[in-house]
């Protein structure tokens, strides 16, 4: 079986500017993918070379086995049956809702036209609004009939720019598990691009991480959770925070004590010793100790506090009792505690042993 | 809004200047309108349906050639790829800066039957007399029309073009991925959203067409406006005069409510303008007409007549019409610094008190006073001569009354009732500039210097007339072209024997000598130039 979409070797490059460079990715039919990345690390670009509106450098990209751009030519965005849902919706002013839903599939005949339209207004809770115009829609309204209208032609492939962007928090959640309901009915495979992450865990099948124009990391969004390949996708997934560490002939070494690695999997001697590295705490990881006692001495103090639905949020700034360790502080370790602490008081803070991630 | 400045002689002023400014047209439709029921019967037994038909014939015909000239070279240059568009961007705004009757007299020398190319044809076919073949006839009412879509088409092209390139880019690509080509693209997306804007150039492509009083009384086409002229200039009736200058000015209110309701439709703007938008790729063979069609709308709208202008100066100027250039240029000068000067200031004050003062209705002096724009010269004419003559006799009975010796007509027969029409007609466009000019100003700096204790007058002069003084000089020098341009208005209202750049050329036109006049018409259409450069420098830079 062939794969819906394939994207091999795709590299754009600008006024000698590298915008995307070397990407490969491929997804099956009804895959839902979500693409993070900082602003400007290349996201839109892809979507538009997908689309048809950017020209590739190099590389292939096709749909169903058929290539629609490689470095020569470009199957022109109206022949690609590619749908897109813009940031903006860019709905047509001029025309009303039923005029949107049919603008693109006026070649059918009328009735069958009609059939659709009809279905897309049931699905999408629209009947009401079939006569009206854009500028009398809301905002939640105006995002479904952006839906419909990419969704009549029945595209084999469903670009979504930032959806959920202009969408109120609380709206939100409730839209996108519709939407995401709506596309696995339908068995319609999309990409839809963000700059939030937690989009990407509630939306979509598969995730995406880009930065500078290259692809991180793809993989399933539980797998990137649990196992980022690189420090710059866990730091922007913001996974958790990062603990100094210190890889010597003894073991691994930090502010928080020694830590036990018998169990580790990941082979450690990746890191030729004597080495530093960054340690992926989360904040389920990390043990507590208020009080402060000889066996457990404070080694954290309090930066800063916030209030959370998960409790106190706490920011810890190591203690350093021994001189020789300042390659090894920390100032931002996160913690969610329901204790009450106060403003640098000072703990004790040790880790869980668990599956240790470390990076570079 | 906190601290608006609330002095009375400001509001007081204010209104009384939108006031003045307006009165006279008021007056005029108040006469003209309640002027006996029999004149009006008479003139609608006699002139008037002729006069109207003709008026309206002209607008339709105007508008229809003015939009295939502007929408199609709109469409080329922002949707296509035709060759030499950084140029031909720009050279299509030229033909504003050409006055209609110009173009009009040149042509008609160029292409009548004594003219160069009849006359060659002639010797070419051996042709005796005009039985022995057809030519068309450019003085005529489609002729008329055609000139004055010639110069007029360019608000077409630059509303529409601008229109086309504020599109959201995203409306466009939407519609690439329901299947739409990028022509099929334009004609079901782009060419739509354009209407709006579109509505409004025609609309003041209607305004000036109803206007135009040179070209349709050089062609003898009897349209309101030479109706107005002859009825007051040849019989001197006032009162059917006045008629005719109401029933036009009612065509152009018209007009100006089919403007206002166009411009509520120009909401959809683009936070992405339409910058890298795909355009559609014209084969060899289009590439050929769509250049012939541009490059043919500047040559035959600005080129040629300026090199027909140009080869007739260069031929016939002498020492003797450069010393009646320079005695009427210095007339037209007089009356353009004063009106220029006057608007402006007016604008000022009004523009400052709409921002800064605390009166509920504070845009209302300011828009009264903008509507002057829409009032014809010649009926302007009109409404003055009918206000202030009046006002004159009264005048003279109070002083003779008095025992002083009377003063004479010092406002309807002095150069007051020429700057006061120019100043009625252009405060609009004063009034335009200074108002944008003040937006940019944000609202912050108002209240900064009372926030630093400083008072209103102080901050005036030091914070906002220095912010707005570029502002202020562009407003300035787009009044002072204008009221150079201006034609009817001050024919109908110079004193005797007072001559500006522009009258003088109409009369050398209205007596075939335009050659004794080529320096002081090349003249006139370089001062035109000059708001188009302004414009388009400014366009450039958004």
């Amino acid at each position: 079986m062939t794969a819906l979409l394939e994207i091999k070797q795709l590299s754009i490059i600008l006024q000698d500017k590298v915008i995307l460079s070397e990407l490969k990715l491929t997804l099956e039919q009804g895959d839902i993918l979500g693409l993070v990345g900082a602003s400007g690390c290349g996201k839109t670009t892809l979507l538009n070379a997908i689309a048809g509106f950017s020209k590739l450098s190099k590389g292939q990209i096709s749909i169903d086995g058929h290539v629609l751009s490689d470095g020569e030519k470009t199957v022109p965005a109206e022949r690609r049956q590619v749908g897109m849902i813009f940031q903006d919706y860019a709905l047509f002013p001029h025309l009303n809702v039923r005029e949107n839903i049919a603008f693109g599939i006026a070649k059918l005949n009328k009735t069958e036209q009609r059939h659709r339209i009809t279905k897309l207004l049931d699905i999408l809770k629209l009947n009401e609004h079939e006569e009206k115009y854009i500028h009398q829609l809301s905002g939640g309204q105006q995002q479904r009939v952006a839906i419909a209208r990419a969704l009549a032609p029945q595209p084999k492939l469903l670009l979504l720019d930032e959806p959920f962007s202009n969408i109120d928090a609380r709206l939100r959640n409730e839209l996108m598990v519709e939407i995401r309901q709506l596309l696995k009915q339908l068995n319609t495979t999309a990409i839809f691009v963000t700059h939030n992450k937690d989009e990407v865990f509630t939306f979509a099948d598969k995730m995406a991480v880009m930065a500078e124009g290259k692809l991180l990391q793809f993989d399933a969004p539980s797998n990137i959770c649990s196992k980022p390949n690189s420090y710059q996708v866990a730091d922007f997934l913001q996974l958790g925070s990062w603990l100094p560490c210190k890889i010597d002939e003894t073991g691994v070494n930090s502010i928080l004590g020694k830590l036990d690695t018998k169990d580790l999997q990941r082979d450690i001697t990746t890191f030729a010793p004597p080495a530093l590295v960054n340690l992926l705490v989360k904040p389920q990881q990390l043990i507590l100790t208020e009080r402060v006692t000889s066996t457990h001495p404070a080694n954290a103090q309090v930066e800063y506090i916030s209030v959370t639905e998960q409790g106190y949020h706490y920011y810890l700034r190591s203690i350093d009792n021994k001189a020789q360790h300042h390659d090894l502080l920390f100032n931002k370790l996160s913690l969610y505690s329901d204790i009450e602490l106060v403003i640098n008081q000072q703990v004790a803070v040790s880790i869980k042993p668990h599956n240790f991630l470390f990076f570079r | 809004m906190i601290a608006l400045n609330s002095s009375k002689t400001w509001k007081l002023s204010s209104y009384l200047i939108a006031l003045v400014l307006m009165t006279p047209v008021l007056v005029m439709l108040v006469q003209g309108i309640s002027g006996s029921t029999q004149l009006f019967v008479h003139l609608w037994q006699t002139v008037l349906p002729t006069y109207l038909l003709n008026t309206l014939l002209l607008g339709i015909l105007v508008i229809f050639f003015a939009l295939i000239f502007g929408i199609v070279s709109a469409a080329l240059i922002a949707h296509t790829n035709i060759a030499f568009k950084k140029q031909l961007r720009w050279l299509l705004l030229l033909p504003l800066a050409m006055p209609a009757y110009l173009v009009a007299y040149l042509y008609t020398d160029l292409f009548d039957y004594a003219g160069p190319i009849q006359r060659s044809l002639r010797a070419f076919f051996d042709w005796q007399s005009p039985s022995d073949y057809w030519f068309f006839d450019i003085r005529t009412l489609p002729g008329a029309a055609l000139m004055l879509a010639l110069v007029l088409f360019p608000y077409i092209y630059m509303l529409t073009r601008a229109a086309f390139e504020q599109q959201d880019q995203n409306l466009i690509r939407a519609s690439r991925l329901l299947g739409l080509t990028t022509k099929q693209s334009f004609y079901k997306v782009a060419l739509p959203l354009a209407r709006p804007a579109i509505a409004v150039a025609v609309s003041l492509v209607l305004m000036e067409t109803l206007a135009d009083f040179a070209t349709v009384q050089y062609f003898a086409v009897n349209t309101l406006t030479t109706a107005i002229y002859d009825t007051w200039l040849g019989y001197g009736d006032l009162a059917a005069a006045n008629a005719l200058a109401s029933v036009l000015m009612l065509l152009v209110l018209f007009v100006v409510l089919a403007e206002q309701r166009s411009r509520a439709g120009l909401r959809h703007q683009s936070t992405r303008p339409n910058a890298n938008r795909e355009l559609i790729q014209l084969s060899f063979v289009q590439q050929v007409f769509a250049g012939l069609f541009c490059w043919g709308l500047v040559v035959l709208g600005f080129i040629l007549p300026m090199a027909l202008l140009i080869a007739m100066a260069l031929q016939y100027s002498d020492m003797q019409q450069l010393s009646l250039l320079l005695l009427v240029g210095t007339n037209s000068l007089k009356i353009s610094v004063a009106a220029a000067t006057i608007a402006v200031i007016i604008a000022l004050l009004l523009g400052l008190y709409q921002r800064l003062h605390g009166d509920k209705y504070r845009q209302w002096p300011q828009q009264i006073s903008s509507f002057g724009y829409a009032v014809p010269g010649t009926v302007l004419a009109m409404a003055l001569l009918s206000t202030f003559g009046p006002l004159d006799h009264w005048l003279n009975d109070i002083a003779s009354l008095a025992g002083l010796t009377a003063p004479g007509l010092i406002l309807s027969g002095s150069l007051f009732a020429i700057v006061f029409a120019l100043v009625v007609r252009f405060s609009a466009i004063a009034n335009g500039s200074i108002i944008s000019g003040i937006k940019q100003i944000p609202q912050s700096i108002d209240y900064a210097p009372a926030s630093l204790g400083v008072k209103l007058s102080v901050s005036l002069a030091k914070i906002h007339l220095p912010i707005l003084t570029p502002t202020i000089f562009i407003a300035w020098l787009l009044v002072f072209v204008e009221a150079m341009k201006e034609l009817p208005a001050v024919l109908l209202l110079r004193p005797f024997n007072f001559e500006t750049l522009s009258s003088q050329i109409y009369q050398l036109i209205s007596d075939e000598m335009l050659e004794q006049g080529a320096l002081g018409a090349i003249l006139i259409v370089l001062f035109g130039l000059l708001p188009i450069v302004l414009l388009n420098r400014s366009k450039e830079k958004l």
